[in-house]
């Protein structure tokens, strides 16, 4: 197996870790079961996974940025429709589904603290089950195109690169057909990081 | 091939066309460059992330697109390699460069829209629509047969240029 | 009289949320709410709550760095940490700073109330 191929089992073993956590999390903190519908490790063409956005016209998304900083740098995406946002806002206030009708900073915030608490989820995993110290930086949330927003955030991987190797999954909140998404993508040296690992063990 | 048939350009791509097709595109910091000769209904959406190659220039495997001073080249090149078009038949319409991000410090966006606007002076290449900069991202349909394209802010309605 | 809270998050989900439960429970009054730990800094100046509730990711100055500045204005502070679930490096500075108790996120409305009453000597 050579060095990328291994980094890329790694990456699939700290996804499905991660994401198993984030889905807990996500369960815990909306008070309602989140199933996992799709767990990838990828290397992806940064034209033609934006493309594949743009054409799969996912329409207005409410996402969360984060920077998982320390010994292996990741950028985390999490995102939901704009639709949706409004209804995961009633979920952690406990309020009646229907209440929350406008895009208000409750909504916003929503997406951000969800953001929060799942990276926060993830650098568990990293520190808990692979002794790896990391910590998310404060969410950056914008509402906008689910391409912008996904654009925005491969934006710095992709300046050097014409393909980037991502984790992308999927959970989707059972009886409400909402759809969660969520991205973690290696940057700076994380990738060289994890192979000299991999080679030493 | 279907009247009107869209054609998605993702990040960091170049697609030509002629009347016809519809060469869409959604954008955040990234410019979109709409190039169009009126004469033979023919043109191309250059979809940019960055304002210069500059140490990248010299890679190989650069995708030239996605910088704004190899993918206008890059651009203009298609277009005539396809068509037969020279840029002097050429018009202009520009798109995008927000800054979506906020607390970030580069403008990548602003800087994107100038260096496209200079690469275009220095082609003679003339600008005859230009919706650029604010906060919020741009969805954009840029129609082969008339040249003109639709713009949606993200937000707001729908403008045509 | 009730006894004066400020919550400090940078997100205004869990500021609202924490009003609610503390509004529910009765004999505590929100009386100011922040968005980073500078905010809250001056305010506990200004206002001298009973009690904050401090997150510690927060742009501009963080959980830790606040906790810090109040007990040096205050040692008497009584400040509960909330927190997401792997900030324990930070969470286990500001117990030994002098953080009262903490809270992990995501959080249960008797988590919290257990957590204030407790720290105001209000657990019967």
């Amino acid at each position: 197996m050579d060095e990328s191929q291994q980094v890329q089992r790694a990456l699939q073993l700290i996804a499905n870790l991660s994401i198993d956590k984030a889905s807990q999390v996500l369960s815990k903190s909306i008070k309602v079961g989140a199933k996992i519908e799709l767990e990838n490790v990828y290397v992806a063409d940064i034209s033609k996974a934006t493309e594949a956005i743009m054409v799969s016209d996912e329409g207005d998304v409410v996402g969360a940025y984060v920077d998982l900083v320390g010994d292996m740098p990741f950028k985390f995406l999490f995102y939901v429709a704009a639709e949706d946002s409004l209804t995961l806002t009633d979920l952690m206030l406990r309020k009646e589904l229907g209440t929350t009708k406008k895009f208000d900073i409750y909504v916003t915030s929503t997406v951000q603290e969800l953001g929060n608490i799942l990276a926060s989820a993830v650098t568990n995993v990293f520190a808990s089950d692979f002794q790896i110290k990391m910590r998310p930086s404060p969410p950056k949330v914008v509402h906008d195109y689910a391409s912008t927003v996904f654009g925005e955030y491969i934006m710095e991987a992709a300046a050097d690169l014409n393909e980037i190797l991502m984790i992308e999954s999927q959970f989707r909140v059972v009886r409400m057909n909402i759809k969660c998404r969520m991205f973690l993508l290696p940057t700076g040296d994380t990738q060289k990081t994890l192979a000299s690992i991999v080679a030493a063990a | 091939m279907a009247l009107g048939q869209e054609v998605a350009v993702g990040m960091a791509d170049i697609k030509v066309g002629k009347e016809s097709q519809i060469l869409t595109t959604v954008l955040g910091s990234c410019v979109g460059l709409c190039l169009y000769s009126p004469s033979h209904k023919v043109g191309g959406l250059l979809h940019l992330m960055m304002p210069s190659a500059g140490m990248n220039m010299a890679n190989p495997d650069l995708k030239k697109a996605k910088y704004a001073d190899t993918g206008v080249a890059d651009l203009v090149r298609m277009i005539k390699a396809s068509f037969g078009v020279q840029s002097s038949d050429l018009v202009a319409k520009m798109f995008g460069g927000a800054k979506v991000l906020q607390g970030v410090e580069r403008n990548i966006g602003a800087e994107n829209i100038e260096a496209v606007k200079a690469l275009l002076r220095a082609n003679a290449i003339p600008v005859k629509a230009s919706c650029v900069g604010g906060e919020r991202g741009y969805r954009i349909k840029f129609n082969l047969e008339t040249g003109r394209v639709i713009c949606q802010i993200f937000g707001n309605q729908p403008e045509e240029f | 009289m009730p006894k004066r809270i400020i919550t400090v998050d940078d997100a205004p989900i869990i500021r609202l949320m924490i009003k609610d439960v503390l509004t529910e429970c009765g004999g505590y009054d929100v009386i100011a709410e922040c968005s980073n730990g500078r905010e809250a800094v001056e305010k506990y100046k200004e206002l001298k709550p009973d009690l904050l509730t401090m997150d510690i990711v927060m742009p501009e100055m963080d959980g830790i760095q606040a906790l810090e500045e109040i007990l040096k204005y205050d040692p008497a502070a009584k400040v509960v940490m909330v927190t997401a679930i792997d900030q324990r490096d930070a969470l286990m500075k500001a117990i030994r700073l002098g953080a009262t108790d903490y809270i992990v996120k995501p959080f249960e409305a008797d988590r919290v109330m257990s957590a204030v009453q407790k720290a105001l000597g209000d657990l019967k």
